[in-house]
């Protein structure tokens, strides 16, 4: 640890401090606020201690509305002033290395909203820093929380599935809108700027998943088609088709990533083929179907098939109704990934994204945006 | 005098900024950079009319754009999108255009606010809104749009408190015009038709013209010595206000409406008071319906309560230049006569 490290002792509940009020931040701070159907009251392992953004109003609206102790519009003195044990970065992916670098020799941890680097090379030497001062640093990968991904995983655990030889994820958001945040021509995102464009907001996504998937597959051939259908001037990129064949532990896996922004309608939808059946999901419109064998052997298969699939989709419509007016979107896989870490924190157990998970990620982003992937 | 306006393309800021060059007052007009400005197209040959080519979030260039200015009007708002996006388009757009004025030593503010800020539920029927009226109680049952107007309402007042400030608050009721006609103060659509919620309720409303000399007279009575207006809210409406039924039939008579479905307001009252008690009860609040069986929305919009102009003309010395009716009429022709443009406009033959 270097000599300007400030090594604190971190006594329950910790202390956390969110760095950005973006759209984003109402998640992470209804979290530390309590206010989650997954986690509920935290204030045994955390409170809300400052929010912080350059714009004076955000910073005040984020901890007023939150509960937060202070609000600042530098880091610098919100590091100072607050202490904080836990920072959670959430402002544009190009000012990631130089906010969290100062968070981790502060003394705190870090957890960093996807992308938290535009390259595995950049990521490599940050967790350096978190490695040099002993601090946690860790990138939201909150779909791999989502109840959906668990229930498929826990199926190809089980060996439901059998052997995984093929995972198909699409996201298809209409990112060109000049309405949205994306789209604006006005003033363009920042996220326009990275490698990827736009498309960067959503690779972190698509690779831990995949990953995550697959059983931590290792792809060497890569092919992935970059496009700007809509030709607008202010992205780089407004679709991603890839594929990428390699293997796993148990055998060889076919990958195929797709982004668009012109179907309709939004949807994030996850396909696993296995050697014995196969299961899919929409994480933004929840349902999980799975044919595999079922009781009755191969006779009766089909038909319990059916019946419990059926059974399934009627259940998840009258489920996503309630959950529409309850109020329980996507992100419960990010107050889920918030409550596993800050148990780890407190537990000091191993982070529920590890160094080395983020990092393959990071390098699979890369391999997609490699020039010799290019088709 | 130089009059900066924000929005100056959309809907009221078009209006204002003719209304402005009607006054023979210099304009500097904000146009996005993406922006299309052809509604403001017949000012670009004027000596007194100018734009800004700029987004409020970019408080750098807004600095510079500011030079020389006089008096703010701020229209420029975000009324579409989830909470952050408004939040970044009113909130934070506001809070940049603030500070940069403080660094171009601009001083003199007109903001534009809305109707939206007072608290209508736990008013009781047939009051009289005006300016001293209560604003929002409790905000968590209202919208994303007053919550971010509140709270952009609260940075001009702040504005106001430093020495040598001017700041006049404008609450224009709903605005009105070609376009605009068969607004959200009607009802709302319900499929194909559109659900008519009561019909005896006093509308308030202001036609976009009205409203548009409301705001460069403030910006006029901003800029004189020992100005009345400063530090005040106005309320905006016409006068003569018509019930939800009068101002219906006006409108059929001269445009093409939805099909509509009617309820009496007591129904939709009861059937939203209904479902507040069992959300309540049932999961301590949490649920959340569409606006229109929130009743905290829809007595916002619907409930039957009085309006007055009072202080408006009294401080701005302001009278709307048309009635309703005369309104209504104008709108449905200039409605017709841009119907006419855009068909000959994309009539290949004419080519």
């Amino acid at each position: 640890m270097p000599d300007n490290a400030k090594p604190r002792r971190m006594t329950r509940p910790l202390k956390a401090a969110v760095v950005g009020s973006g759209g984003i931040s109402q998640e992470h701070l209804s979290f530390l606020s309590g206010k989650t159907v997954v986690a509920g009251d935290v204030s045994d392992r955390v409170k809300l201690a400052a929010v912080c953004d350059l714009s004076p109003a955000a910073a005040k609206y984020g901890a007023t509305k939150f509960g937060a102790e202070a609000s600042y519009t530098d880091m610098t003195k919100m590091l100072e002033q607050a202490s904080p044990d836990v920072v959670h970065i959430l402002t544009p992916p190009q000012s990631h290395v130089a906010l969290v670098t100062e968070a981790l020799a502060s003394g705190a941890h870090v957890i960093c909203e996807k992308p938290i680097t535009p390259t595995s090379e950049e990521l490599r030497k940050l967790q350096a820093v978190a490695d040099e001062y002993d601090r946690h640093l860790l990138e939201s990968h909150n779909y791999r929380f989502n109840s959906g991904v668990v229930a498929i995983k826990e199926m190809i655990d089980d060996g439901d599935l059998g052997d995984v030889r093929e995972v198909e994820i699409r996201v298809t958001l209409p990112v060109t809108d000049p309405g949205g945040r994306f789209g604006d021509p006005n003033m363009p995102s920042p996220i326009h700027k990275m490698p990827a464009g736009v498309i960067h907001d959503f690779t972190t996504h698509l690779s831990y998943l995949m990953l995550h998937l697959t059983g931590d597959a290792t792809f060497t051939k890569v092919g992935a088609s970059w496009n700007n259908h809509s030709e607008s001037p202010i992205f780089r990129y407004d679709n991603l088709d890839a594929i990428m064949i390699g293997s796993s532990a148990t055998g060889p896996v076919h990958g195929r990533l797709r982004f668009e922004s012109d179907a309709a309608p939004d949807g994030f939808t996850i396909v696993v083929r296995g050697t014995r059946g196969y299961a899919e999901t929409d994480l933004f419109q929840p349902y999980l179907r799975a044919v595999i064998p079922r009781t009755g052997g191969g006779q009766l298969s089909p038909i319990a098939n059916h019946i419990a699939n059926g059974l399934e989709l009627v259940k998840s419509g009258v489920t996503n109704v309630g959950k529409k007016i309850m109020q329980k979107g996507p992100y419960h896989g990010l107050h889920q990934m918030l409550d596993d870490t800050y148990a780890a924190l407190v537990d000091g157990n191993e982070m529920p994204v590890t160094p080395q998970q983020m990092l393959r990620a990071s390098m699979l982003v890369d391999q997609l945006l490699a020039e010799e992937s290019r088709v | 005098m130089k009059m900066f306006i924000t929005g100056a393309t959309g809907f009221v800021g078009q209006a204002v900024t003719a209304s402005a060059m009607e006054s023979g007052l210099n304009v500097r007009a904000v146009v996005r950079p993406a922006s299309n400005a052809a509604g403001l197209k017949k000012w670009f040959d004027h000596s007194t009319f100018e734009t800004a080519k700029v987004d409020l979030r970019d408080r750098k260039a807004l600095v510079t754009a500011l030079e020389g200015v006089d008096v703010v009007v701020h229209l420029a708002a975000t009324k579409a999108g989830d909470f952050y996006s408004q939040f970044a388009g009113t909130v934070v757009a506001t809070e940049n255009l603030l500070l940069a004025m403080a660094e171009a030593n601009v001083k003199n503010l007109v903001g534009v606010s809305t109707f939206s800020v007072y608290e209508y539920l736990q008013t009781k029927s047939n009051t009289v809104i005006d300016e001293s009226a209560e604003t929002v109680a409790d905000i968590a049952g209202r919208d994303e749009y007053t919550e971010t107007k509140l709270i952009q309402e609260d940075l001009y007042r702040t504005f106001g408190e430093v020495e040598g400030n001017s700041v006049v608050i404008l609450r224009p009721g709903m605005i009105f015009g070609a376009g605009e006609l068969w607004h959200s103060l009607l009802g709302s659509p319900l499929g194909p038709r559109f659900l008519r919620i009561g019909s005896s309720s006093t509308l308030p409303m202001t036609y976009v013209e009205n409203c548009a000399d409301a705001i460069v007279a403030a910006g006029e009575r901003l800029m004189e010595q020992n100005s009345t207006v400063n530090g005040e809210v106005i309320n905006i409406v016409d006068d003569n206000l018509p019930s939800q039924q009068e101002y219906a039939e006006m409108v059929e008579a001269v445009v093409e409406t939805p099909k509509t479905v009617k309820v009496p307001w007591a129904v939709v009252k009861t059937v939203a008071g209904g479902m507040k008690l069992a959300n309540k009860k049932l999961v301590g609040g949490r649920a959340k319906f569409p606006g229109i069986v929130v009743p905290d929305r829809l007595h916002a919009r619907f409930k039957p309560l009085r309006y007055t102009n009072t202080k408006a003309k009294r401080l701005l010395g302001w009278k709307p230049a048309f009635t309703i009716a005369e309104a209504i009429k104008r709108s449905a022709e200039i409605e017709r006569q841009q119907a006419e443009m855009t068909e000959l406009s994309s009539d290949p033959s004419d080519a």
